[in-house]
């Protein structure tokens, strides 16, 4: 900041401090002084326990307005609120951004870190996202890029009072983590989704470095074993951890490290553990941790099977912690030790069977007790009979995900459209599904329409490539047309099976707040893609693979693509011509191509076709970190 | 059983040999898809196609009440790179096991070896309302691999467009050869036309014998440029980087000059 700049802030705090006279309740509020003293950079409005009267001269009128508008706009936490008020005039923009405290970029490319430093000068709390989806099925070569690195290192320098970082599909070094644990003192929480690229040693330097952390989640992460003690790396004394969870992390753990850390940490409220802890280790962590709220039972299978009197009374662990909510884990059940949550399943208001393969006759027992539950997630192993199960009991079902237990295109399927049609007709209050199932019928798709109008989100893959309707033989168009159609909620549609245009023109027609479209292996030319173009104006992500789409398809939507977050089309039938084209037409966008290896190799590109392209508007131009098999046109 | 719709599409395509306006890749996609008509398939009707550019084929010529199970088809692409999708398309893999396609289904890698890690604990259940008992061949336990196949490159002279092969579906270096014909045949033959040459499709085949016109050679992960078929499969298919099909011709230079004989092929 320019000395000026500091000046005026400096003052305006002052004259907030002031006019303050009630408790603040800013989404950020640090609970302890942050390091830096000058009032410039900490945040006066939650600071007001150290009011300064000292004599000061009347406030000119700009500052008044701006001293009430800062008042006002703490309390604003909603981006798309924030970024209105931002637009309003100069002053308010200004106001707007020092009074940010949680910064959420959905492309760590569409800007530079230090757009993001300049800008907003106190915050607190930073969600960064990186790769698109599809980098997570093997679409993308390694080494894309979406690095953390110089975000730490320009936040490490901007915003020594960091509390929170939250990762989605980004790249993270174990030097970062370090820098990260480093520069933060008053660091809290960090939560690494579909991240990769470090270790159990960065985690073991977080977890030692970060004396104030609340949170570490590493959730569907990527977490190499470089045979580190991790859990022995958290400080001997009291902590303030309140959500451990680690189940991603495919390598052992010192059991009797964990049991230390969770009995000197009171306030853990969520454990996830990973499927290295067997149930007697899970039945030590429970016995210690009575209060917990989420529970990640790890494999859920005995070490050893004692007989009898001797083996640890599992039920009774479970009775004992009144407070769980949610249960996960299972990633290596047992099944006859299954029994022994029925105790909690009255309260679960959140269940994942994602990874157990449970029948119909194992789940019925426990589910029959769920009758609060609003998340479940289960692989098909439940199948119809099971879904039916849930139907009749889960009233309260908000959200259900049903995984393939077997993820090819051929295998038996062992659900179908007889479980959706239950579900839709037994949950009424459903807002989001994704389905995984190897036939499906448009009666049953527009039963769900029908039954479920609060879905905001509808994800059905239907796994073998191109199946239609398996009883009329038809495309899946009037299905999909129906939840497009009677959904008027929908902000998140995939779709599956075979479709022809005429589902993307019920897409274009109906789906007006659609904000997310996954297409795979649908449509027939470029009208497809043209009427979701032109018609869906609230759609800021499309993915699109192996479906014939081109140039002229791409074209169609030039008037959106500064208004999107990013467009991902790959294996279809894009020319670099074309793609060039929009590249040339849109400064505001960054326009990459790519194949799908990560060598350097022009054997395979045939110069004209293009494999993926993805493109995404940026304020900054093209990035200065792309790999060589990646053309920014 | 449920619609078989690769299987069928390809029984109307036969009467779209009357060209109407199309380009010759067009009419080479259909020469290849009566071929594979006539062929007889080793797996279950309706095999996959491996390779993940592989579209589906639509005309729109034809209405859907044409066959019960019929899927709809499109008109061909209006786009540039017919070429590369026709060809691609019709080379599709026929094998005994459906071909994998990377990334498809969108399931993430943690959540693909369930059928290989929970096998081993059996429900009460036994029937097929039970638990589902897979047992996966691969015989990895909680290992999760990044891809699902074993996908290397293959290159074959005279042709542009470079392809990928999933090597474990395979078990022989007979069934890759085959793969490699029905992989390059059409391509090659595409290649030819256009260059001035008779585009008509011949089979490739000697890949290993050294009899063909091609023969099929590999780079391994020390950067050696071998022949195929020296050394037993396994140990091929864990060494193997990359595949190339080089003229028979030009074998020893291809073999002993490495790198700059590679780049002198890139030129092509």
């Amino acid at each position: 900041m320019t000395e000026e700049e500091e000046d005026s802030s400096a003052k305006m705090s002052e004259d907030v401090k002031r006019y303050l006279k009630l408790d603040t309740r800013s989404s950020a509020a640090a609970t302890s002084e942050p390091p830096c003293s000058s009032s410039s950079s900490a945040s006066a409005l939650a600071n007001n326990k150290s009011r300064n009267f000292k004599s000061f001269e009347p406030p000119c009128p700009d500052h008044v307005l701006e001293n009430v508008l800062e008042n006002v706009l703490q309390f604003l936490t909603s981006r798309c609120d924030r970024n209105a008020v931002s637009l309003v005039c100069r002053s308010w923009w200004r106001v707007e951004a020092q009074t940010r405290f949680e910064v959420f970029i959905g492309n760590c490319y569409s800007l530079s870190p230090l757009r993001l430093t300049h800008r907003f000068t106190r915050v607190r709390s930073l969600v960064l996202k990186g790769k698109p989806r599809f980098a997570d099925f093997n679409l993308m070569p390694r080494n894309w890029g979406a690095q953390f690195a110089p975000w730490v290192a320009a936040t490490a320098k901007a915003y020594p009072w960091l509390e929170k970082v939250h990762l989605k599909r980004m790249f993270v070094t174990d030097d970062d983590l370090a820098l990260l644990a480093e520069s933060f003192p008053g660091f809290k929480e960090l939560t690494l989704v579909c991240c990769e690229g470090f270790g159990t040693s960065g985690i073991a330097v977080v977890a030692n470095k970060c004396r104030q952390l609340k949170v570490l989640d590493l959730l569907e992460s990527e977490v190499t074993d470089d045979e580190v003690d991790w859990l022995s790396c958290f400080p001997a004394s009291e902590t303030h951890l309140e959500s451990l969870s680690f189940d991603c992390v495919e390598s052992p753990i010192n059991f009797k490290a964990l049991e230390e850390l969770v009995v000197r940490s009171p306030f853990l409220k969520k454990l996830r553990t990973n499927r290295f802890v067997s149930l007697e280790v899970l039945h030590r962590l429970m016995v210690r941790a009575p209060q917990l709220t989420s529970l990640g039972t790890g494999s859920f299978s005995p070490e050893n099977v004692l007989q009898g009197e001797q083996e640890p009374d599992y039920a009774a662990a479970f009775r004992a912690c009144k407070s769980i909510s949610c249960l996960s884990g299972f990633r290596d059940l047992t099944p006859e030790y299954l029994p022994a949550i029925s105790p909690v399943c009255a309260n679960l208001t959140s269940l994942n069977f994602s990874y157990a393969n449970i029948s119909p006759d194992m789940l019925k027992p426990i589910i029959r007790n769920c009758h609060n539950i609003r998340v479940f997630w289960a692989l098909d192993s439940i199948c119809d009979e099971g879904l039916q199960a849930v139907a009749a009991t889960c009233k309260e079902l908000r959200e259900l995900r049903v995984f393939p237990f077997d993820p090819r295109e051929d295998s038996e399927g062992p659900i179908s459209g007889v479980g959706l049609q239950a579900i839709s007709e037994g949950c009424r209050k459903l807002e989001s599904i994704l389905y995984f199932c190897q036939r499906m019928t448009n009666g049953a798709v527009t039963a769900m329409s029908e039954n479920c109008p609060q879905l905001t989100v509808f994800r059905l893959c239907i796994m073998g490539r191109h199946r239609p309707d398996h009883v009329t033989g038809k495309p899946m168009d009037v299905g999909f047309g129906a939840i497009v159609k009677n959904c008027k909620k929908l902000t998140r549609l995939a779709v599956s099976g075979l479709l022809t245009d005429e589902a993307f023109s019920y897409i274009g027609e109906y789906g007006k707040l659609i904000r997310t479209l996954s297409v795979a292996f649908a449509g027939n030319s470029d009208r497809a893609l043209r009427y979701v173009l032109e018609g869906c104006p609230k759609l800021q992500k499309l993915e699109i693979r192996d479906s014939p789409f081109g140039d002229v398809g791409l074209r169609s939507g030039m008037h959106r693509y500064c208004n999107m977050r990013f467009v991902w089309l790959s294996s279809c039938v894009l020319s670099r011509g074309g793609c060039r084209e929009v590249a040339h037409a849109l400064p505001n966008v960054v326009v990459e191509v790519f194949g799908s290896d990560d060598d350097d190799d022009d054997d395979t590109v045939t110069g004209d076709y293009v494999e993926t392209l993805y493109l995404y508007r940026s304020l900054d131009g093209p990035r200065k970190d792309a790999p060589k098999f990646v053309t920014i046109l | 059983m449920e619609g078989c719709p690769r299987n069928r599409e390809i029984g109307p395509k036969l009467f779209d040999l009357i060209p109407q306006g199309r380009k010759w890749y067009q009419e080479d996609k259909n020469n290849i898809d009566q071929e594979k008509k006539l062929e007889l398939r080793l797996g279950p009707p309706g095999g996959d196609e491996e390779d993940r550019s592989a579209m589906k084929k639509k005309n729109n010529n034809y209405t859907e009440t044409r066959n019960i199970k019929m899927e709809s088809e499109d008109k061909s692409f209006q786009g540039f790179n017919s070429n590369h999708f026709s060809s691609s398309n019709k080379t599709s893999q026929k094998r005994t096991a459906p071909g994998p396609v990377v990334g498809w289904p969108p399931v993430r890698s943690f959540r693909k070896n369930l059928a290989s890690t929970s096998s081993s604990k059996l429900g009460n259940e036994s029937s097929h309302g039970g638990q589902i008992n897979k047992s996966n061949d691969d015989g990895e336990k909680q290992v999760e691999p990044k891809r699902e196949g074993m996908f290397v490159k293959i290159n074959m002279d005279g042709v542009p467009i470079g392809r990928k092969v999933d090597l474990n579906a395979y078990n022989s270096y007979e069934q890759l050869s085959f793969a490699v014909d029905k992989l390059f045949r059409g391509l090659l033959a595409a290649q030819r036309e256009s260059s001035g040459s008779e585009g008509e499709e011949k089979p490739i085949i000697g890949l290993l014998d050294g009899k063909g016109e091609f023969t099929l050679t590999y780079e391994d992960n020390e950067g050696d440029k071998m022949l195929v078929g020296d050394v037993p499969w396994q140990m091929f298919v864990s060494s193997v980087k990359r595949l190339r099909v080089i003229k028979s011709s030009e074998i020893s230079s291809a073999l002993t000059f490495g790198c700059s004989s590679k780049q002198e092929k890139m030129r092509h």
